[in-house]
C-alpha cells in the first residue's frame, strides 16, 4: 500500500506546482521590514567547529578567568556598598578610606568594562579588535588610577568632592 | 483537528477523510485547493457573520532562492474551523492553503520541543500556545530569534546540539552500585531533579538569550547549562568536579548576566536562570 500510495504522491508534484503558485500569489504579503541597516558588524556565515556530530570544543579549565574572578567582582562589588556609605554616615573624612573606595571603584569599573569587552569583542572573530579593546581598557585603568592618586594626595579627595557638590 | 476533518470530509467527500485513500486519488492537491478556493469565496460572501477570522503573518524564507529577502506572508483561518493552539493554525494552512510552509512539529502536546518558534514576540512552542481569542490583531509568527534559518520555521540547531554533547549529558561513574544493583538515590537527592529532568531541550530559553545571540560559539546557553546543572547535582553522577571545570572559562558559563529572559519565555516553566545561578555558587568558593 504504502509503495503505491508514494507513486501517486511523486506524481503529484508535478500537477501540484502549477496549484501553488496560483495560490501563493492569491495570498496577501507583506513587506518584511528590518530596522535600518548599518551592515557594522554584519553576521558572519555560519561556521561549524568539525563535523556536526562533534561536541563543541571545551575551553581549557581557568578559573582566574572564570570562577575566582566572578567571585573576585561580586567581593569588590559588595564592599562598596559599606565603603559609599561609611563616610556619609559617620561624617567623618579619613583619607584612608577614601584611598580604599577609590580603589575599588576602579578596579570595580575596570573588571565591569571588561567583562562588556569580552561580551562584544569576541575572541574568535575579532581577535586583533580585543588586543586593541583590552589594553585599551588597561590604559584608561592606570590614567585614572593615577588621576585619583593626584586628585586624592593634592586636592580635596573623592568624599569630599561629592559632599561639596551635593551642598553646593 | 476533529473540526478540520470534518470540513475536509465535507468539502471532498468520506474518501478525502483516509489519508491513504486521498493520496491514491488521482489530483488531490487540486481538489483540495478547489475546495480551499471554495471556502474562501464563501468566507467573504455568505458566511461572514459566523466565520472567525485570524490572520497569520508568517516568515517565509526558501533557500532555493537564497537571492530572495525573506517575507512575511499571510494566511487568513476561520478559527471556527480551527484547532485551539497555534500549530493546528500551522497544519490547517499547510494542509488546506499552502503545502511549501515549511516547520517541525511532533507530538502536539509540548514534550517533543520541535514546533519551537517566535509567536507573536516571544519564544515559545506553537503546539503549547493558544490562538488568544479576545483579540482581532493578526498573530506573527518568526523562527526562532538568532538561529540561521534553514527555511521558513525551521531553525538551524547545529550548534546548540553540539553543545549539548560537549556537556556529556549521560551518567558517568566509576564505582560499582554497592548491592550490585540499580544506583540508589535518597528522596530528597532525586527532588533536586525536579524542575530539572523537565526540559526538552527546545532552544527557546537560548534563543531569547541577549548574551547566547552575542556568543553562542562559546557561551553554551540557558538551556545547555540548566542540562548540565542537571548532572552535576545529580548525587548517582561521579564526575561533577571534571563537569564544573569543563565551565570554569571566561566564555562557557559566566556570559551569563542574570537577565533571565530564559525564565521568563521557558514553555514548560522550568527555570534556567536559576540553575545557571546555583552553578555559579556552587563554584564560587
Amino acid at each position: 500500500m504504502a509503495s503505491v500510495a508514494r507513486s501517486s504522491l511523486l506524481r503529484q508534484v508535478a500537477t501540484k506546482s502549477a496549484f501553488q503558485k496560483s495560490v501563493i500569489v492569491n495570498a496577501p504579503r507583506a513587506a518584511f521590514h528590518t530596522t535600518v541597516k548599518r551592515d557594522l558588524l554584519p553576521p558572519p556565515p555560519q561556521r561549524v567547529v568539525g563535523t556536526v556530530n562533534d561536541a563543541a570544543p571545551i575551553p581549557p579549565t581557568s578559573p582566574s578567568h572564570g570562577s575566582y574572578h566572578w567571585t573576585f567582582d561580586r567581593l569588590v562589588a559588595a564592599s562598596l556598598i559599606p565603603l559609599t556609605v561609611a563616610p556619609f554616615a559617620a561624617g567623618s573624612l579619613n583619607p584612608t578610606m577614601d584611598a580604599v573606595l577609590c580603589a575599588t571603584l576602579l578596579i570595580h569599573s575596570h573588571t565591569g568594562f571588561q567583562n562588556i569587552i569580552i561580551d562584544y569583542v569576541p575572541q574568535y572573530r575579532t581577535p586583533r579588535a580585543r588586543k586593541a579593546a583590552i589594553w585599551g581598557l588597561n590604559a584608561a585603568t592606570v590614567v585614572v588610577g593615577l588621576a585619583l592618586y593626584e586628585y586624592e594626595t593634592s586636592d580635596v579627595g573623592l568624599t569630599e568632592t561629592i559632599k561639596r557638590l551635593w551642598k553646593a | 483537528m476533529a473540526a478540520l476533518r470534518s470540513t475536509a470530509s465535507a468539502l471532498l467527500g468520506a474518501a478525502a477523510a483516509r489519508p491513504s485513500l486521498r493520496m491514491a486519488a488521482a489530483a488531490p492537491a487540486a481538489f483540495r485547493g478547489m475546495a480551499q478556493l471554495a471556502d474562501a469565496a464563501q468566507q467573504n460572501n455568505t458566511a461572514s457573520e459566523n466565520a472567525n477570522l485570524k490572520t497569520f503573518q508568517i516568515y517565509r524564507w526558501n533557500p532555493d532562492q537564497p537571492s530572495e529577502k525573506p517575507k512575511m506572508q499571510s494566511y487568513t483561518l476561520d478559527l471556527n474551523k480551527t484547532g485551539p493552539m497555534v500549530l493546528d493554525a500551522l497544519i490547517r494552512i499547510k494542509n488546506e492553503i499552502d503545502p511549501t510552509l515549511t516547520f517541525r512539529r511532533s507530538c502536539r502536546e509540548g514534550i517533543c520541543g520541535s514546533c519551537a518558534m517566535n509567536i507573536n514576540g516571544t519564544n515559545t512552542l506553537a503546539c503549547l500556545c493558544r490562538i488568544p481569542n479576545e483579540d482581532k490583531a493578526d498573530m506573527k509568527i518568526y523562527p526562532l530569534p538568532h538561529t540561521y534559518v534553514v527555511k521558513d520555521l525551521v531553525p538551524d540547531l547545529t550548534q546548540f546540539y553540539k553543545q549539548y554533547k560537549s556537556i556529556k549529558p549521560y551518567l558517568q561513574r566509576d564505582t560499582p552500585a554497592p548491592d550490585g544493583r540499580e544506583y540508589r538515590q535518597s528522596k530528597a537527592d532525586r527532588k533536586k531533579l525536579d524542575g530539572l529532568y523537565e526540559c526538552i531541550l527546545c532552544a527557546c530559553c537560548s534563543t531569547s538569550c541577549p548574551s547566547y545571540w552575542w556568543n553562542s560559539e562559546e557561551y553554551l546557553g540557558p538551556a545547555i547549562l540548566l542540562q548540565s546543572y542537571r548532572w552535576i547535582v545529580d548525587s548517582r553522577d561521579e564526575k561533577t568536579l571534571q563537569r564544573q571545570d569543563a565551565l570554569n572559562n571566561s566564555m562557557s558559563l559566566y556570559r551569563c548576566h542574570t537577565i533571565l529572559n530564559c525564565t521568563r519565555t521557558c514553555p514548560k516553566g522550568l527555570n534556567p536562570g536559576q540553575a545557571i545561578q546555583s552553578i555559579k555558587k556552587q563554584m564560587a568558593f
